[in-house]
């Protein structure tokens, strides 16, 4: 008997036969860590989307599109509310400068952004009550001046931090630029009213018709508040210097705009109107006077053409849809008429420099032209009503002086909006004025808790590299596009132009969206690792493990990352986290005794349940 | 259950194959895997019967080659399942590649083998050389003389090989038309019987998904000598249980075989013939005449080869002073130039202290079966050895020589 | 005889990804019977289709193991990646064995032996296995319509032996077996077996079916039809071995889509029911195939006129799917119009060594 006196040392051991006990699904087979392997690790690392990066209140864009594609609506309106209060309104109005920055518009065509928070914010308003509840009172009083966009949104977030917040509105209706310059059929009043509302039953008090200056003083507010965030927004309308300005029917565009929006307009404009002025404020203004009653609207501008127009290219579009001249390289020189608006002197003009920035050339010499109007609407631009504010709070440009927090000077007074932004090279939009408010209401809750404020950081690293992603889960789709009313029947009404998504309409478009950088659960990586060693722990968004026991390193996760948050960092950049092997079949004695050991008591393991 | 001595004989006349097949039925196997060649083929054919008419069932697989075919019995036996299957000659050796992963792999699957003669050319008549040419390939295996022997080392080798304590597959062989082919009485059992002496076949291991393993991981080198080892051990194990089921099967259907070497007017004999398989039978009638010649002549037939029972036959064979090795095999080049049973029986005696001297015959080559003058003539060489104390020729090649 | 009927599952076939953008799919199951810590090559194909596999089987799987990478590499050193029963065999065993398991469910099964649902039995054997030395096995396999999936995991050589040349093996294809020298300038002359269309011919009342892992959702559905399908079942897939391709690692994926791209691997299904093919899959892109063959070191050595060659085996492929040829690749079939290629003398005077 050859055997006899035989015995197999430990350390040799091995189970019945090869055969061997099946690993763990939880853990991996345990012999072989084969993390050692590689030299480049996968990692996660969400990049910032470029559409969060350019929205001026930084709403976290990429993450609520990913919610709409899940259809999670309730969450992805949650999402947005931490950053916007009214998605409804900015849904309708914004000129969206996230659209701009889409990384899609660089490979089809950029993501209807604005039409999916449109969505959002009618379903937010459909609510019974709204996903925000108001903080805990801390007892501290705080006065919002201004119910415009930067006012509403400081207002919102500090009630939202248990302050209790007084609006003073000097109109008769809250809502600032909102209500008072933009047109109803871009923004329905009861859309704005909603949101209104919404502030109340935060608990913010509103009282209108209160003006700084004439029924609340600068000590008032001192004494009556803990602290206050002015944000009255630029109110009156600057003048282009014209001889026969005021003649009646001359019109100012921001005055125009607001009183039909309180409802308080006197204003009846004849069959022809000419608009002076190239931005946004002035194409309102033009289709406007249609509404109003105007046969023939003219818009003159000294811009040489509609690229350099600082308005909204779609609106622009829209605007010449509905039937509205445009006027190249004039400015007004002399308005002329009887006592009232008969025809307008306009001579050939360019700007000296950068557009809508520098002074304005004016060629005299040539030849006037005349053009009969009986309405003209001046909408070049808009300064602060600063009256009432000390003098040493106010900058050289007419703005209120603030510090990068938004802090005038030691008070406890801040500055929001417009009236802080004009001048300081963003275009000022509805957004930005959110996102300034926000970020004020913020640095005001530090100061009242005597916190030290933190400057606003940079971001590190924004994706617009199509190269960085994977275009290859990308295929081509065109924008979903919104229905509008049929041009020449919407001049004459203040319906609502441009109509909103439906609901698959919203996910459809959602779905395009890339995910730029950001891991959106998508599962590639998890499912084409060769080991697989990306384990999915729960199903929610963006949360992946790296085995790296395991991780060999080939980077196949990594190419095919559809949205390029995963990158490969060298190994050596690791210290922990990985099982070091002496050599490639490092076993450790005795391992595969314990498989032995294993498979014998299989029958006793509780059966597997398949 | 009635005892052996009162239960009614139920003896129905049947070849080796057809005996084969009557085993495999009463074993209630699960998988037959089928490939027709000659002579073992008729042994599935009367299963494929069995099956068709209800008496068995089984999954009866017509394989596309011997290969195939041994490769299903793997597969089968991995999840527990009790596997058929057999082949004959060139057949055998077609499906060489997996002899050695089912006997490692410890699963107990059984073959059937009608020897046959291995090509050039095609010759149908028996060798033992088909079979013989795995036998270091870890399977237990041993010949039957007759169709009887044949149904009872079937159902043997299955309790045998499914053993916990062995788990190795099995060869049970029978020489082609001489057994396969040629009826015999088998006294077929009661069902009552067969449950009682072979249990249900279980591996420990299945592959079953509810206690998922994994069969047959790749290794490195260092781990393959304790492998080796442990199917050594199997190897070895076997014996004792080999002769513990010979003991049981003896007393459950009343028929006693020695599990080793069974011997045959050998108790003053100082010539032996030793072989295995079917020329036992023309073997015992012959020795029988020479007896009565006055011939002190026997016979030692071994009935397992695998595991060699080495002391046994050191044992047995050291009685005598000549012992004839009757091949019925090729051992081209060997040892003693001729077949391959010579150098084991000579290994078995080297320690011995009365070791014989030991001729080896070349006989019943082909399928020829042994006549009773060419008996004569390999018990007149033995003798003549006796005679003079030595051996001038190994091995005689018989019916060619003077 | 008292017989139990075998209860056989059915496995939901997924929904295709949302808008092409991703593979999510909340049908997929989470149990892994994969798991880590196999000794494959990192970006091993075989191993990303093997995890697809058996992710779409579940956890009621048999798997068979026949010789190849898909044994040595997974199991090498005595340990075991797979959390479901698994056995090695011969390597011209895969069909056999593979019947072997399905005959022995079915009888144990019938005849009370084991309680259950039929497993899902599946072999994985490499196109070595399949194409060659197994061919017969899994042939008879399909022919005798066990109820089992044969999958054969196509790097288009032996792999494991350290890259020779199989039946599968591409016109062109440099291998150990077929390196090119003066003698042999394209290193492989032979054209492949068209495997999967042999086994779809000779056995019509089998599901048989191409895939890639490039297209992982397609690829996990037409295992679940394999098994669904009550018989035998064939699936030949595309799996790039880095090892004998010579690509940069990361590009597993990309060269799973680029060759179904290129028309040198068309994804069809043949259809047991109504005994005809299913050509309609189109990838994305047509390319062509130059743009799959630069990316790989394999065909570094090839001329133009053999990438010319191969040009014209691929606008077959696409013939023979439907579809319309656009100018470019007529115009590529052509080697005068291989542009940026060196001559064939250029290349001779580059001292071969191997």
């Amino acid at each position: 008997m050859s055997t006899k006196g035989t015995k197999i040392p430990d350390w040799l051991a091995v189970p019945f036969a090869g055969i061997t006990p099946a690993p763990s699904q939880e853990k991996g087979q345990d012999l072989f860590p084969t993390g050692n392997w590689r030299s480049i690790r996968p990692v996660y690392r969400d990049k910032l989307p470029p559409c969060n990066n350019a929205c001026g209140t930084n709403e976290k864009i990429q993450g609520y599109l990913d919610l709409v594609k899940r259809g999670k609506y309730l969450d992805a309106y949650a999402l947005i509310k931490e950053d916007m209060p009214f998605p409804s309104v900015t849904g309708r109005v914004c000129y969206h400068p996230c659209e701009q920055a889409c990384n899609r518009g660089k490979y089809d065509e950029a993501i209807s952004i604005r039409a999916v928070e449109r969505f959002l914010g009618d379903l937010g308003q459909a609510l019974k009550h709204d996903v925000v509840k108001p903080g805990k009172p801390n007892g501290k009083k705080v006065a919002v001046i201004g119910s415009g966009p930067a006012g509403h949104s400081a207002a919102y977030q500090l009630a939202r931090l248990g302050y209790k917040v007084t609006i003073l509105e000097k109109s008769p209706k809250a809502g600032g630029l909102n209500r008072g310059g933009i047109p109803d059929w871009v923004l329905p009043p009861y859309v704005l009213d909603r949101e209104i509302q919404r502030l109340e039953e935060l608990g913010i008090a509103i009282e209108t018709d209160c003006e700084v200056g004439k029924d609340v003083t600068w000590d008032d507010l001192k004494k009556d508040y803990d602290a206050c965030v002015l944000a009255i927004g630029l109110t009156e309308p600057n003048s282009v210097r014209a001889e026969g300005e005021d003649k009646k029917g001359v019109l100012y565009g921001l005055p125009f705009l607001r009183d039909i929006g309180m409802g308080t307009s006197k204003v009846k404009v004849g069959p022809r109107v000419a608009v002076i002025g190239g931005g946004n404020t002035a194409i309102d203004c033009a289709r406007e006077a249609l509404r109003q009653g105007a046969v023939e609207v003219t818009m003159i501008t000294v811009e040489a053409n509609p690229q350099e127009m600082p308005a909204s290219p779609e609106d622009l579009h829209d605007m010449v849809e509905e039937g509205v001249d445009l006027w190249h390289g004039r400015a007004m020189t002399a308005v002329l008429g009887n006592g009232k608006v008969e025809s307008l002197q306009l001579h050939p003009a360019r700007f000296s420099g950068a557009i809508n920035a520098s002074p304005i050339n004016i060629n005299r010499e040539a030849t006037p032209e005349q053009f009969a109007v009986d309405n003209v609407i001046i909408a070049v631009g808009q300064r602060a009503a600063l009256g009432w504010l000390p003098d040493e709070f106010k900058t050289a440009r007419g703005t209120i002086k603030i510090d990068k927090f938004g802090r005038v000077g030691d008070t406890n007074f801040f500055a929001a909006g417009d009236v802080v932004q004009l001048g300081m090279g963003q275009p000022l939009m509805v957004v930005n004025a959110v996102g300034d408010g926000k970020r004020v209401a913020f640095n005001l809750d530090k100061v009242m808790r005597g916190e030290p404020l933190q400057p606003r950081t940079i971001p590190v690293d924004v994706i617009m590299d199509l190269d960085r992603m994977n275009m290859t889960y990308f295929p081509h789709f065109p924008r979903v596009q919104q229905a509008m009313l049929n041009p020449n029947s919407r001049r004459k009404t203040q319906e609502e132009v441009i109509q909103s998504f439906s609901e698959e309409q919203a996910v459809e478009e959602a779905g395009r969206c890339f995910s730029c950088g950001t891991c959106n659960a998508c599962d590639n990586c998890y499912l084409v690792c060769p080991e697989p060693c990306i384990a999915r722990p729960e199903r929610s968004n963006g949360l992946y493990k790296i085995l790296v026991n395991y991780c060999k390193g080939c980077r196949v996760c990594i190419e095919e990352c559809p949205t390029g948050c995963l990158e490969g960092v060298p190994e050596l950049d690791f210290d922990t986290g990985v099982v070091r092997m002496d050599t490639a079949f490092a076993i450790t004695p005795g391992l595969h005794g314990r498989q032995a050991e294993e498979l014998v008591r299989l029958a006793e393991r509780p059966a597997k349940n398949i | 259950m009635p005892t052996v001595m009162e239960r009614k004989k139920k003896v129905v006349r049947m070849n080796g194959c057809v005996a084969s097949a009557q085993a495999a039925k009463y074993a209630d196997v699960d998988v037959i895997a089928a490939y027709p060649i000659r002579p073992y083929t008729a042994t599935m054919m009367a299963l494929a019967q069995m099956v068709a008419n209800g008496e068995l069932d089984a999954e009866y697989i017509v394989a596309d080659s011997e290969h195939s075919q041994l490769s299903i019995a793997h597969g089968a036996a991995s999840c527990g399942a009790r596997v058929f299957t057999g082949s004959s000659g060139v057949g055998v050796q077609f499906a060489y590649e997996l002899y050695s992963p089912i006997s490692g792999s410890r699963m107990p699957v059984q073959m059937m083998i009608a020897d046959r003669t291995l090509d050039p050319p095609g010759d149908f008549g028996s060798e033992h050389t088909d079979a013989l040419s795995t036998r270091d390939m870890g399977w237990l295996m041993g010949w039957a003389c007759d169709a009887q022997e044949a149904f009872d080392n079937h159902l043997m080798a299955y309790r045998i090989g499914e053993d916990p304590r062995v788990l190795l597959p099995q060869m049970v062989c029978q020489d082609g038309f001489f057994v396969s082919h040629i009826t015999g009485d088998v006294d077929l059992p009661d069902p009552g019987q067969v449950k009682e002496f072979l249990p249900p076949y279980k591996h420990p291991y299945p592959l079953d998904p509810r206690r998922p393993v994994s069969h047959g991981p790749q290794i490195m080198p260092e781990q393959g000598p304790p492998l080796q080892l442990e199917r050594a051990r199997a190897m070895e194990g076997s014996m004792a249980v080999i002769e513990q089921v010979h003991e049981e099967f003896a007393e459950i259907f009343g028929r006693r075989y020695d599990p080793w070497v069974e011997e045959f007017m050998t108790d003053d004999a100082d010539v032996v013939f030793f072989l295995q398989g079917a020329h036992a039978v023309t073997a015992r009638f012959a020795i029988q005449h020479m007896r009565d010649k006055g011939l002190k002549v026997g016979m030692a037939r071994l009935r397992t080869i695998r595991p060699y029972p080495t002391d046994r036959v050191n044992e047995i064979l050291s009685k005598f002073k000549v012992v004839g090795v009757i091949e019925t095999n090729m051992g081209l080049g060997s040892v003693s130039s001729g077949g391959s049973l010579y150098a084991e029986v000579c290994a078995a005696l080297y320690e011995s202290q009365h070791r014989p001297l030991v001729l080896s015959f070349m006989a019943g080559m082909g399928g020829e079966a042994i006549v009773l003058k060419e008996f004569y003539w390999m018990t007149e060489k033995m003798l003549d050895v006796q005679k003079r104390g030595k051996i001038e020729k190994r091995t005689h090649w018989v019916g060619f020589e003077e | 005889m008292a017989t139990i009927e075998v209860e056989r599952q059915i496995l939901p076939i997924l929904g295709s990804p949302n808008q092409g953008a991703r593979f999510y799919n909340p049908e997929l199951p989470s149990s892994e019977p994969f798991v880590p810590g196999h000794r494959t090559c990192a970006g091993c194909g075989p191993s990303i289709q093997y995890r697809m596999t058996s992710k779409a089987s579940g956890d009621n799987t048999i798997l068979v193991g026949p010789t190849g990478c898909m044994y040595v590499a997974n199991s090498s050193y005595l340990c075991t990646p797979y959390n479901v029963p698994w056995a090695h065999t011969q390597i011209g065993s895969a069909g056999s064995f593979t019947a072997g398991v399905a005959a022995a469910y079915e009888a144990m099964i019938r005849k009370g032996k084991w309680k259950g649902a039929y497993p899902n039995i599946i072999c994985e054997a490499g196109d070595g296995s399949a194409s060659d030395i197994g061919l017969a096995s899994i042939s008879g396999a399909l022919y005798r319509n066990h109820d089992c999936l044969i999958i054969c995991y196509d790097n288009e050589q032996y792999a494991n032996t350290g890259i020779q040349a199989s039946s599968r093996t591409p016109y062109g294809g440099m291998t150990t077996f077929s390196p090119p020298g003066p003698l042999v300038p394209e290193g492989k002359k032979l054209f492949p077996k068209d495997l999967a269309r042999m086994m779809a011919a000779g056995h019509p009342h089998c599901y048989v079916a191409t895939a890639s892992v490039g297209y992982p959702i397609d690829l996990m559905n037409k295992v679940r039809k394999g098994l669904n399908h009550k018989g035998a079942a064939y699936l030949m897939v595309y799996t790039p071995c880095q090892k004998g391709f010579v690509y940069e690692t990361p590009r597993s994926i990309d060269l799973g889509r680029m060759v179904v791209e290129c028309g040198l691997y068309p994804m069809w299904e043949w259809s047991p029911e109504k005994r005809e093919y299913d050509y309609s899959f189109r990838p994305q892109n047509i390319r062509p195939v130059a743009e799959y063959l630069k990316l790989q070191g394999r065909f570094g050595h090839l001329h133009a006129e053999h990438i010319a060659k191969l040009q014209q085996f691929a606008n077959q492929q696409w013939r023979m799917i439907g579809v319309e040829l656009p100018e470019a690749l007529i115009q590529a079939a052509d080697a005068r119009n291989q542009v940026n290629m060196a001559a064939a003398a250029e290349a001779e005077a580059v001292a071969q060594t191997l």
